[in-house]
């Protein structure tokens, strides 16, 4: 032991994080700066990575909202719910003779175009639900119940994309529509996940929702299924497949089929890509090269503090913290920004449903903090090398 | 007190080379002297001629190529270094030619780097430095920033730094270089009441022949080695 005492405690690492904080702060341009920059990035990265998910789970949702059933039966060359790909209507009771079926019920998805009595058009998603267990609807009423279904030629509309086809905000109940030359009246309103369409989404009784699209051999769309107690969805499914020859996917593979196929046939992946690689870009950007230049500028500082006696860790924990309270900061600005962004834009029928999932959240975190972090480590092996005899060279 | 050895610092057959590109330049060679507490030592000569290259090596922040540097009875040349960075910092007070003090933190902050690099909790720090400002007349100025002082004043909150600690050796680089004639006078006046403890040496690096006067004893160097070591019957007396 060397005669001039011990090595300082952690108190001495929190003086100097205030000296450093100080110093940061006090440089108001470059403090500013970074909390900025980090901030807008932690924008960008957060609100387009959840629009990138909230576009991606569109093309899942038209599966998600049936949650009554656990397989879907389809053509085997269907790949997305919106693909409409008929298969026979003997393919239902098919379907009922395998062995492990708790029950399967029609479920019909086409488009089609709605005339209002105020002469205006809309193109519409036409569901049609099995006439008796109405498997197939969403679960949650806007006005009046699922029961408004039953008669004839009545729908059920989705209450969220109204003003698609009403653009004046009137009440759609009780309105009559004309479905190819067929009467159809709006006599309930429910709440449908948004699909990749965006078009508004009218559910009808199975039979209804046939009789009035366009004659075609076919007009099945999928066959729904619940398998039987103690029964895995997805042997049951395999099952299907084997026996009938046809797809069957579980609801989650389905759902995830939907997303698979945006992913793969749109622009969507790679122009979200670059907005969320942007935002890391400008992180780096200007946390590397603002910290730089707060090192440089204050190099003959921490040189002289290193000649006084502070030590290269001391000066790393300094740098290190100045970078952490930007982060945090400039992180908390920008996460807030974008629940902000999602919490007003819910207001948007376009952007309904959008949120910041958990993942979004705690990985914006993470770049932030490694970006703040490893740009700060970067900044500071300049001083961590400096030959503290610089402070006497003039 | 009674002190082990007379003598704060010591070198001993210092040589310090640089390298420059394929070769190496020697700016010391082989040096030796001694800084006596008690004492202000001031070392002049012209520019280039090894002076602050001495400073440095005292102060541990530079390395001999061979010698020994002993200060306070440890060798520094043996110290690993942390144990350097940590001796520095107890033992030795650092006055810079340009002052160096962070435009940041106020006057009693700047002057308390020292403490609270060492662990000295931020307020008794404060006090401390405070207590040591007053003493140099700058309790007023305490709350103000760097950029609101004059030179003058801002090398004395820099020797309010590098006293607040108590440090047993102050090593001065040009303290007056950037000052005119009446604050240069006025900081070296503070100096020489530093060196007055006889707990403490302090070691003046200088061309500026103003301030001669102040020195207890004058060590001369040229071309890396010393051609004088005392007062110069030449210079003007201490007053």
């Amino acid at each position: 032991m060397v005669s001039f005492g011990t090595q300082p405690g952690s108190r001495s690492y929190l003086g100097m994080i205030g000296v450093a904080l100080k110093m940061l702060m006090g440089d108001p341009v470059k403090y500013f700066g970074l909390v900025f920059g980090i901030g807008f990035s932690t924008l960008l990265m957060s609100q387009q990575a959840s629009i990138f998910v909230g576009l991606l789970t569109w093309g899942a949702n038209p599966v998600l909202d049936v949650r009554q059933a656990q397989i879907w039966v389809m053509d085997p060359r269907v790949k997305q719910p919106d693909q409409g790909q008929p298969i026979s209507d003997q393919s239902l009771y098919r379907v009922r003779s395998v062995d492990g079926v708790a029950w399967a019920v029609p479920y019909a998805r086409s488009a089609a175009t709605v005339k209002t009595m105020q002469g205006n058009i809309a193109a519409v998603t036409l569901v049609g639900v099995d006439n008796q267990s109405m498997v197939g609807l969403p679960e949650e009423n806007l006005a009046n119940s699922m029961e408004a279904i039953r008669g004839r030629n009545a729908a059920i509309l989705d209450g969220n994309t109204t003003h698609l086809i009403w653009s004046d905000g009137r009440d759609p109940i009780g309105e009559a529509v004309e479905i190819n030359d067929n009467r159809v009246v709006v006599t309930g309103l429910t709440s449908s996940l948004t699909n990749f369409s965006g078009l508004p989404t009218l559910y009808m009784k199975y039979s209804d929702a046939i009789a009035i699209t366009p004659p075609e051999r076919n007009k099945l769309s999928f066959v729904l299924v619940e398998a039987k107690p103690g029964i895995a969805p997805e042997a049951l499914a395999q099952r299907i497949s084997e026996v009938t020859g046809l797809k069957a996917l579980t609801r989650q593979q389905f759902a995830a089929a939907g997303t698979q196929f945006i992913i793969e046939n749109t622009g969507i992946p790679i122009s979200f890509g670059a907005a969320i690689g942007l935002g890391i870009l400008v992180a780096v950007v200007i946390t590397a090269l603002t910290l730089a230049m707060f090192v440089a500028e204050n190099l003959k500082n921490f040189g002289a503090l290193k000649a006084i006696g502070v030590t290269n860790r001391q000066i790393l924990v300094m740098v290190l913290s100045q970078a952490l309270l930007v982060g945090f900061i400039g992180y908390g600005i920008g996460i807030g920004g974008t629940a902000a962004f999602l919490y007003f834009g819910q207001a948007d029928p376009s952007l309904r449903g959008f949120k910041a999932l958990g993942e979004i959240v705690g990985g914006s975190a993470l770049l932030v903090m490694v970006i703040a972090l490893g740009s700060a480590y970067v900044s500071v092996r300049k001083v961590l090398k400096l030959d503290p005899a610089i402070v006497f060279r003039g | 007190m009674s002190l082990i050895s007379p003598q704060a610092a010591l070198i001993d057959q210092v040589i310090k080379e640089f390298p420059s590109g394929n070769d190496v330049i020697r700016v010391l060679h082989g040096i030796s002297l001694g800084i006596d507490y008690g004492k202000m030592t001031m070392l002049v000569g012209p520019s280039g001629c090894g002076k602050t290259t001495v400073l440095s090596i005292l102060s541990g922040t530079l390395s001999a190529t061979s010698g020994t540097v002993t200060v306070m009875n440890e060798r520094l040349d043996r110290l690993k270094n942390d144990d350097l960075v940590r001796f520095r910092r107890r033992k030795i007070g650092f006055i810079f030619q340009q002052y160096n003090l962070i435009p940041t933190l106020n006057v009693a902050e700047n002057a308390a780097i020292p403490l609270i690099s060492d662990g000295v909790a931020w307020e008794d720090a404060l006090n401390q430095s405070g207590r040591m400002l007053d003493h140099l007349g700058l309790g007023p100025h305490k709350a103000k920033y760097p950029r609101q002082l004059s030179g003058g004043q801002q090398q004395r909150v820099a020797i309010a730094r590098a006293l607040s600690h108590n440090p047993a050796l102050v090593v001065c680089d040009e303290p007056t270089a950037a000052l005119d004639a009446a604050s240069g006078q006025a900081v070296m006046a503070l100096l020489d009441e530093a060196a007055d403890d006889p707990n403490r040496a302090v070691l003046v690096v200088t061309h500026d022949d103003r301030i001669f006067s102040f020195a207890d004893r004058i060590i001369r160097m040229e071309d890396g080695r010393v051609i004088d070591d005392g007062l110069s019957q030449s210079l003007p007396q201490k007053v």
